[in-house]
């Protein structure tokens, strides 16, 4: 054998190699997993740490095993949903209304918490001078992702309607990503004012992650529905039903229950329906954000 | 008297102010405000943010998540590079007028090649996010793309660049155009188009923590999170690891090129125990990158995926060519170009001012360090340095540009010929008037060429800086791609991809006039 056949004979085989290990590779095994993904309104790793007990509880009451993907797009969940990548994923309520239209009305919204049906944003602002909505003109503003229904969509619809449109009034239109990001822009001063869901502003004041003599809320929006848990539409109908009598058993009385409500910040869970998200559906195309 | 002992007085005062009269505009867009740097509030919020880098933080917990992104991060850039010379090597083929007997310009292949390089990396990277589901799939796929388009093309100028002689002869001889290839013109070839590739994966890397930013995993990720949430002490030990990362690739690919240097030794067999070890290396780096990452390739081309990656372009087309959208794009692209305009000549000026000092050692490693901390995150800091906006986009670009144009200068000044500064000297002309007279004339075509040449690198970085705030096209892109509006989010793209390649063609223009 000659040099140059060897050398032929080397690349064939580290060509092959290569290919080969492209297909070789282990497929994702998706039968008896029931994959779990949520909007990504707070830190990826806090949204993980508030979903390891719930997710060990589904895994007890649905006998599969539950994989939660942890994303940093809101608008990534809506599409792994629509395109059948997870089966279970906490939205906001506008995202929900994304998600049913990207999967033509299937998607179902099975719980929500009590707290959800009547759900509210907070204004904040390290600025003595900001005191009301009408201050805000020439300000730099931040809202949450752009597709936060109560960091984004419904402060905008509300703005609006007290004759506000950010794009022309505000001096500067930034998206934090996040409603904790939020209360970070605004007490560093690199946003001059924001919003953000009530929900996440009560549990960092709690906590005392945030200085409330330096950043305070000067407005609260009316309620509205926000967060729901959504199945897509194709999943096995016995599953749904599991998951729904799953979220609508937590019991407050039961200290296990008791854990789990708490870390989702849920008082307990309510049914929902479809019907519930038609106003945000509306406000969102008053707002312009859908088409 | 300088003004009348210079007889380019007149020429070159004209020059400048015309200059200055064709870039006003853009500065205004650029909403530059220097006063806001020394503003007292701005100054201590940003003092805070740093004073909170130190200490890094360094929890086990952490630390274990920071190992795993960096790894994550090489296993993206290794596997994104394998699929970019995989798209390369055919593309550059086709696209080179090499060995061909009537040289044609292929314009099929160049435009998907213009397409492919057209569109920054990261758009790609947020496209695939929604397709293939987040994580490092999308991450390798947009690097390939971007990469492969990248590379087709310098492929394609390296052979048609090296000595056609024995491709000809080959062809002459009968041989068909593969061949005459692969044996006329590669082996000529070879160690640029080794080395080039070797630069572009240690690119991959940077490139890699880049798209993190829209949950492509690995460092960037983690970076985008702690500086939302504006952590300090995580954001310095994810910046140290980064440049640990950086660091290690530019040494092992300068010990890669200088290995390619070195003569072969004088054996019968081309191959040895050092290229059996470094092959069998690359192949398990390879192999090692597609196992860590775990991509489900099969996944990616069932019928199902083509379905969904069908019906998520076809949401593109029509672009949204509405008067009411145009002129926001409109808007959109003034400020990306404006941002790139004032951020490349900043970068500019402090670059000179940083490669003229003679020992150049201890502002080497200022240059190095402003280099090593991408736009993106920079953007993050001088958005607190002075708000949110267009400006802070050109001071971030600015600050990273400054530390690439440093090094190119300090090269330049040293590459220039001596031969008129030293007459000067001889004539007993003082240091300034040597430098203003002697060295900068020789140095000035390099000059601009680099500048020009960061300047369409920043133009596709500044559409992008929108993403964390800074204005711009980048912004009207992530918001319409949150909301599905995918006509909208269409004509941003094509607004991005015209105006690169317009910045290329200015670019080109310019280096031709002033050569």
């Amino acid at each position: 054998m000659n040099f140059s056949s060897m050398r032929r004979l080397a690349l064939k085989a580290a060509a092959a190699c290569a290919v080969a290990s492209l297909f070789a590779l282990p497929a994702t095994a998706s039968d008896a997993v029931l994959r779990v993904s949520a909007i990504p309104d707070e830190a990826p790793t806090e949204l993980q740490r508030k979903f390891a007990p719930l997710g060990k509880y589904l895994e007890a009451q649905t006998g599969m095993k539950v994989v939660f993907t942890p994303v940093s797009d809101y608008a990534a969940v809506v599409e792994s949903l629509a395109t059948r990548k997870i089966d279970l994923a906490w939205l906001g309520g506008f995202t929900f209304v994304q998600a049913k239209i990207r999967t033509n009305g299937t998607a179902i919204p099975i719980a929500q918490r009590e707290e959800d049906a009547k759900f509210t944003s907070k204004f904040i602002t390290a600025d003595p001078a900001i005191k009301s909505l009408a201050d805000l003109k020439g300000k730099t503003f931040a809202f949450g992702a752009p597709s936060s229904t109560s960091g984004s969509l419904m402060p905008r619809f509300f703005l609006q309607q007290a004759g506000l449109n950010p794009e022309k009034d505000f001096k500067n239109v930034a998206f934090s990503g996040a409603h904790d990001a939020t209360v970070a822009f605004v007490a560093a001063g690199k946003a001059e004012a924001g919003v953000l869901n009530a929900s996440v502003w009560d549990k960092l004041v709690e906590a005392k992650k945030v200085d409330t003599d330096k950043v305070r809320v000067f407005a609260t929006t009316p309620p509205y529905f926000d967060y729901n848990w959504t199945v897509r539409g194709d999943l096995d109908p016995a599953l749904v039903k599991k998951l729904t009598d799953a979220f609508l058993k937590l019991d407050p009385a039961n200290p296990e229950h008791k854990e789990i409500l708490a870390l989702q910040r849920a008082a307990k869970f309510i049914p929902t329906k479809k019907e519930n998200y038609d106003g945000i559906e509306k406000a969102a195309h008053a707002a312009g954000l859908l088409k | 008297m300088l003004l009348t002992a210079d007889p380019a007085a007149r020429p070159r005062l004209l020059g400048a102010l015309t200059v200055l009269v064709v870039l006003w505009p853009l500065f205004q867009a650029a909403e530059v405000k220097p006063g806001a740097l020394l503003d007292a509030g701005n100054v201590k919020v940003i003092g805070n943010f740093l004073a909170a880098f130190l200490p890094p933080e360094t929890g086990a917990e952490f630390l274990g998540h920071l190992g795993k992104a960096t790894l994550e991060t090489l296993a993206i850039a290794s596997a994104g590079m394998l699929l970019a010379f995989l798209l390369a090597v055919p593309l550059g083929y086709l696209a080179t007028a090499a060995g061909r007997e009537r040289p044609t310009l292929n314009p099929v292949t160049r435009s998907l090649l213009t397409l492919l390089r057209g569109i920054p990396e990261l758009v790609w990277a947020l496209v695939f996010v929604r397709v293939f589901g987040l994580g490092p799939a999308a991450g390798v796929l947009a690097l390939g793309l971007t990469y492969g388009g990248m590379l087709a093309k310098v492929y394609a100028e390296i052979l048609e660049s090296v000595d056609p002689a024995p491709a000809n002869a080959l062809r002459h001889s009968g041989a068909k155009r593969p061949l005459a290839l692969l044996y006329g013109l590669i082996p000529l070839a070879a160690k640029e188009l080794a080395s080039y590739t070797v630069y572009r994966w240690e690119c991959a890397i940077r490139a890699s923590v880049v798209m993190g930013f829209v949950g492509a995993g690995g460092l960037g990720q983690l970076m985008d999170q702690a500086m939302k949430m504006l952590n300090g002490g995580e954001a310095a030990s994810i910046l140290l690891a980064f440049m640990a990362l950086v660091f290690a690739a530019d040494g092992l690919s300068q010990w890669l090129r200088r290995a390619l240097d070195t003569p072969p030794a004088d054996r019968p067999s081309p191959f040895g125990p050092r290229s059996a070890l470094l092959a069998l290396t690359l192949l398990a780096g390879t192999v090692a990158s597609f196992r860590f990452l775990n991509i489900g390739f099969g996944e990616l081309f069932t019928a199902d995926a083509a379905r969904s990656m069908g019906e998520f372009v076809a949401g593109f087309f029509p672009p949204d060519l509405s008067a009411e959208w145009l002129a926001k794009v409109g808007k959109g692209i003034w400020e990306t170009l404006a941002i790139s305009v004032v951020g490349t000549l900043l970068a500019a000026v402090a670059g000179l001012l940083l490669a003229l000092p003679k020992p150049h050692a201890p502002f080497g490693f200022v240059l190095n360090a402003l280099r090593s901390v991408p736009e993106l995150v920079w953007a993050t800091i001088t958005a607190l340095a002075v708000g949110l906006g267009p400006f802070a986009g050109a001071l971030a670009l600015a600050l990273h540009t400054a530390g690439v144009l440093g090094r190119l200068y300090a090269e330049a000044f040293d590459n220039a010929p001596q031969a008129a500064t030293r007459a000067l000297h001889l004539a007993g002309a003082p240091a300034g008037v040597r430098f203003l007279y002697g060295t900068l004339p020789g140095a000035t075509p390099q000059l601009i060429a680099y500048t020009l040449y960061r300047w369409e690198m920043n133009i596709r970085m500044a559409a992008i800086l929108g993403f964390v705030g800074a204005g711009g096209l980048g912004q009207l892109l992530y918001f319409e791609l949150s909301l599905f509006h995918y006509a909208q989010a269409s004509t941003v793209i094509i607004a991005m991809l015209l105006l690169s390649i317009g910045v290329d063609q200015t670019s080109a223009w310019l280096r031709q006039r002033l050569r």
